[in-house]
């Protein structure tokens, strides 16, 4: 029973083209900048399956950023979110692969952020219709479910419960 | 309030004398704790966001960032009102509110999932339609996506509802299924007729591919969604005439399950295959994308 709420069929508010390859993307950057509490200064991001072949039709790389960037699933600028990085100067690369060794879903992502001197990890799926779950923060499995359009701010910090102390500092 | 099958839906349905948008309501106040004024509200709220989606795409003829869609609900528009249309008021008006919405997400521009970005289309489309042409209240239409989100809650959680999982069928196949449920009960249709009109739709599309060209939800995304409602309106008039589905609906949900699982990985918006790998297909994306990189 992944979908609990009628909003999670109807819904949620959005930018186009695609819920699970724009919007519930979008959550999932969200959920890594409300994690580190800010934008990451530098992003690696790697696409699998899905994600991999038609991102650039549904501005998968967009949504990533504009998350990241702390925008939500209807920010009309996340058209504009790898314009909006260069801006304010954050350094992001895009990798690809076929399928994610650590989660079996077409719509995966692993995402690699460095804030200061500290890194975190963070992987994510898109299961359709604007729901998306984090699967993994560093090497710790875990099941958090994201409904796009929701604040994640307390959700993030129930995840951080000491400050920085789930993530690694860079060795 | 656990409701995991049609089955037990029409039971809850029948047993509490009342409609499938009721006992979704009812069920989200439950879960949820939010009281029942705020969650009206807030499908209000979605419901507004749709139809500015329809006013904003029925008049912009531009076309998408990628060239291949745009302008389409303009002609249709016109079409329509010069007395043309075949189909009858109720299947063109939802035809043209449906490619307003869904050239609208292609530009990015702000639309409601309903279930999914790429089958945005279809509900607006035949709810718009039920107000210009016989003019159901907003209030009602309102019920209505409670009625959806019911039938499209139980399909997800027995299936799926993205092109990704199960292609085409789950997506826009779903969305049709659940507007032409929807369509019955704003029709004073029973919960076990709303029902019925979701398997016939549903049947209608079982083993749709999900194949977009360059992956984008365009092409043949937009006009699926606009075929899908004259599924759905075709669907809740037999339905409404009172003929069944002879696979219960259950059944139909469980047998698009299967046919998604064997899909193969090329034919689920991977862009690997179908009409995403025709010459025609093939020459979009190479245009798009060396243009791009």
């Amino acid at each position: 029973m992944e979908f609990q709420s009628c909003f999670d069929i109807i819904g949620p508010i959005m930018v186009g083209p695609s819920s699970s390859h724009t919007a519930g993307v979008v959550s999932i950057g969200k959920f890594i900048y409300e994690l580190v509490g800010d934008y990451p200064q530098e992003v690696n991001i790697v696409f699998y399956d899905s994600f991999a072949e038609t991102y650039q039709g549904h501005g998968t790389d967009k949504a990533l950023l504009g998350g990241l960037l702390g925008m939500d699933t209807d920010d009309t600028r996340i058209k504009h979110s790898l314009e909006w990085a260069k801006e304010v100067g954050m350094e992001y690369k895009f990798e690809f692969a076929e399928s994610c060794e650590y989660y079996d879903h077409p719509n995966t992502t692993m995402v690699t952020v460095k804030h200061d001197d500290r890194l975190v990890k963070v992987g994510g799926a898109s299961l359709g219709g604007g729901l998306s779950k984090i699967f993994m923060i560093n090497e710790k499995m875990v099941d958090i479910r994201l409904n796009a359009g929701d604040d994640f701010t307390v959700l993030a910090r129930s995840y951080q419960p000491r400050g920085k102390v789930l993530m690694e500092a860079i060795g | 309030m656990k409701i995991q099958s049609m089955k037990e839906l029409i039971e809850v349905c029948e047993r509490e004398q009342k409609t499938i948008g009721e006992i979704m309501l009812m069920m989200e106040i439950e879960k949820s704790g939010r009281d029942k004024e705020t969650i009206i509200s807030m499908m209000e709220e979605r419901l507004i966001k749709m139809k500015e989606a329809v006013d904003s795409g029925i008049k912009d003829a531009s076309t998408a960032p990628s060239g291949i869609s745009g302008g389409d609900a303009v002609k249709m528009v016109d079409y329509v009102q010069q007395g043309k249309s075949l189909s009858g008021n109720y299947v063109s008006n939802a035809m043209s509110f449906s490619l307003a919405t869904s050239e609208n997400n292609a530009r990015m521009g702000v639309i409601v999932a309903t279930p999914t970005a790429g089958a945005a289309g279809i509900l607006p489309g035949v709810l718009f339609s039920l107000h210009k042409n016989d003019g159901t209240p907003y209030k009602n239409l309102v019920m209505g996506l409670f009625t959806a989100s019911m039938l499209g809650f139980v399909i997800a959680n027995r299936s799926f509802i993205s092109g990704a999982a199960g292609g085409c069928q789950a997506e826009v196949g779903s969305a049709t299924a659940m507007a032409a449920g929807t369509i019955v009960e704003l029709k004073g249709g029973t919960p076990q007729q709303a029902v019925n009109a979701t398997a016939i739709a549903m049947k209608s599309l079982l083993g749709l591919v999900c194949d977009p060209v360059a992956g984008l939800v365009e092409v043949p995304c937009i006009k699926r969604n606009v075929i899908g409602t004259s599924i759905a309106f075709s669907a809740a008039d037999m339905s409404l005439a009172g003929i069944e589905s002879r696979i219960p609906c259950d059944e139909v949900i469980e047998a698009m399950y299967r046919i998604g699982k064997d899909m193969p990985r090329t034919l689920r918006e991977t862009a690997l295959g179908g009409l995403a790998t025709t010459e025609t297909g093939k020459q979009v994306k190479e245009r798009l994308f060396c243009k791009k990189s």
